[in-house]
């Protein structure tokens, strides 16, 4: 079974849920699906065994042959190729490496080389959490490039908890689309409640069934858990606002750092969540 | 000449929109870009009325047709594994699909098109303080890049048009596409971190892709007392780096609060984290007007 923990806003607690599901696991596969900004080992500490590159293919030009390259600059999608006489300009930021360009220019004049946008690392947690990650090099905007490689290796056998990155685009639905349930993690703040609004309509529209979190329980207002209560859509739990919890938080510590019985309790909404993906329960309040 | 600064902050939730908000409130000769387009808060607080809405039309994916032969080439060469099937049953993955066209110049009986649709909506709209070009990336879309680029060309060219001195631009979170889009180009950053190991994790990373820009680069460290031992690991990191730390912003539950009433913080000028704010806003306009 699957499990994303996902939230159009960010900030609102998405780690601290995952990292929380997978301790009350305790044997499960964590999958850190925020390559841009990856944080859950801060808090799960895996002994980290294997780290792999990731990269992808860029071209480069041979431009002493005399050859025209022009064909290259029209066919490339994302105008990362630019002729002007016989000088080629090439944008590497642009460059999603297709490698059309290869197939377009003139033959084997246009090479091409293996560029690093980031790695994916792999650990374990005692007692079982098998531990993943990608992390992005900064100034790269191949995000999806390193979902991709994480996706290859999902292991749908157990239980998976998967941490997505904040927002409601393409690198989101990487991180939720293949979910047997998604938890929405959200604040009860105007900001937290339009987030979450779009989140749900992703959500819907991949027929991914969801529950919500309501974290900072108290800060703001009752909107949320109205609307949810209205569309009856199920809030399996409310975690108080308690500056204690954001300064354990800071620290590296967890949810059940903070108080023991958070264990216990995600280990309940893990169950519920199984008998609603089994057809046991049904998945409102 | 108009002079543009972008706040972002690598982890989201750390205080973009609130300050981003507060300053649109106190600036002057300003516009406001909302850069988070897949979720947009800035327009929340204040008084809209949209004057021109226009369509993203972009993100093109490979779409085949009947004539496909199932000779399995698309497949073959496709490198962000969009393609399956293609020797029996093809199908091709919209999500994975990049619209690099090489399947469709790749194919021997002309069965793949690229086709562009919608991906969202972006919108000029007159607020109590100053225009606000925003966006709405559709749920699930792509190209939140090329959004930002697009609502930021339009501010651009509005400040050139009414003479503005100020682009005011909330970013995403992350350190991605559209975090790199909102930051191309533009005078100032001031990144808003907070003095927990995420924040400080992520906080490194955004330093980094804003160094790539050569961008003056401010900090501010938001509820700064909750770590101590943290907010001063930030403050170190910053003079061995030369980035001026422009202000700290105080733990403060009246934000949140004021937040949900929809209403400014700074407007609670009791309140340590509207005195804060303000002071910061004010150690930066001397830059931002200079």
């Amino acid at each position: 079974m699957i499990i994303s923990v996902a939230s159009g806003k960010g900030g609102t607690g998405k780690t601290t849920v995952a990292v929380s599901f997978a301790l009350a696991a305790r044997y499960c596969q964590f999958i850190d699906y925020d390559v841009e900004a990856p944080n859950a080992d801060i808090f799960l500490k895996p002994d980290i065994k294997n780290i792999k590159k990731v990269s992808i293919k860029q071209p480069y030009f041979l431009t002493d042959t005399g050859n025209d390259f022009s064909k290259c600059a029209e066919f490339c999608h994302y105008n990362a190729i630019a002729v002007i006489g016989s000088e080629v300009i090439f944008y590497p930021e642009l460059c999603h490496g297709c490698g059309g360009c290869l197939l377009v220019g003139p033959e084997g004049a246009v090479r091409e080389k293996d560029v690093v946008v980031g790695e994916v690392a792999k650990g374990f947690t005692t007692p079982g959490i098998d531990f993943l990650k990608g992390n992005l090099i900064p100034g790269s905007m191949r995000t999806t490039t390193l979902q991709n490689e994480l996706e290859k290796m999902l292991n749908k056998s157990g239980l998976v908890i998967i941490d997505a990155p904040p927002g409601n685009s393409c690198s989101m639905v990487m991180s939720v689309k293949n979910s047997d349930y998604c938890i929405l993690v959200t604040e009860p703040t105007p900001y937290g409640f339009n987030d979450l609004l779009i989140s749900m309509e992703v959500l819907e529209g991949l027929k991914v069934p969801y529950g919500v979190i309501i974290n900072r329980d108290g800060v703001g207002d009752s909107a949320i858990e109205d609307y949810c209560t209205e569309r009856n859509i199920r809030v399996h739990l409310k975690i108080p606002n308690d500056i204690e919890i954001a300064k354990i938080y800071s620290q590296g510590g967890t949810l059940l750092d903070y108080d023991s019985s958070y264990g216990e309790k995600f280990g309940i909404i893990l169950k519920v969540i199984e008998r609603i993906s089994i057809g046991e329960a049904d998945n409102h309040n | 000449m108009v002079k543009q600064i972008t706040i972002i902050s690598g982890k989201g939730g750390t205080g973009k929109t609130t300050i981003a908000s507060s300053f649109i409130k106190m600036a002057h000769d300003h516009i406001a870009v909302d850069a988070d387009v897949d979720a947009a808060n800035l327009h929340i607080l204040l008084n809209l009325t949209t004057i021109k809405k226009e369509d993203l039309i972009g993100g093109a994916v490979a779409v085949v047709n009947q004539t496909c032969i199932n000779c399995g080439k698309c497949e073959e060469l496709c490198r962000f594994d969009a393609i399956s099937g293609s020797t029996s049953d093809i199908k091709i993955d919209t999500l994975k699909c990049e619209g690099c066209g090489v399947c469709q110049y790749i194919c021997p009986a002309g069965a793949i098109e690229l086709k562009k649709d919608k991906q969202g909506e972006f919108y000029t709209s007159d607020t109590q303080f100053c225009k606000l070009i925003h966006a709405r990336l559709n749920p699930a879309a792509e190209n939140s890049g090329l959004l930002v680029t697009m609502v930021r060309s339009i501010a651009e060219d509005i400040a050139y048009a009414e003479n503005k001195k100020l682009i005011i631009i909330d970013g995403a979170p992350g350190i991605g596409c559209p975090v790199i889009a909102s930051l191309n180009g533009v005078d100032f950053a001031l990144i808003v971190t907070e003095p927990t190991l995420s924040g400080i994790s992520d906080f490194k990373k955004i330093y980094k892709v804003a160094g790539f820009f050569n961008i003056k680069t401010f900090v501010c460290i938001n509820k700064h007392d909750i770590n101590d031992k943290n907010t001063e690991a930030i403050e170190k990191f910053c003079a061995s780096n030369n980035i001026q730390v422009i202000g700290k912003i105080a733990y403060d539950e009246n934000v949140p609060k004021v937040l949900a009433a929809k209403n400014y913080i700074i407007d609670y000028t009791d309140s340590p984290a509207a005195k804060d704010i303000i002071q910061l806003y004010f150690r930066l306009e001397k830059f931002l007007y200079e």
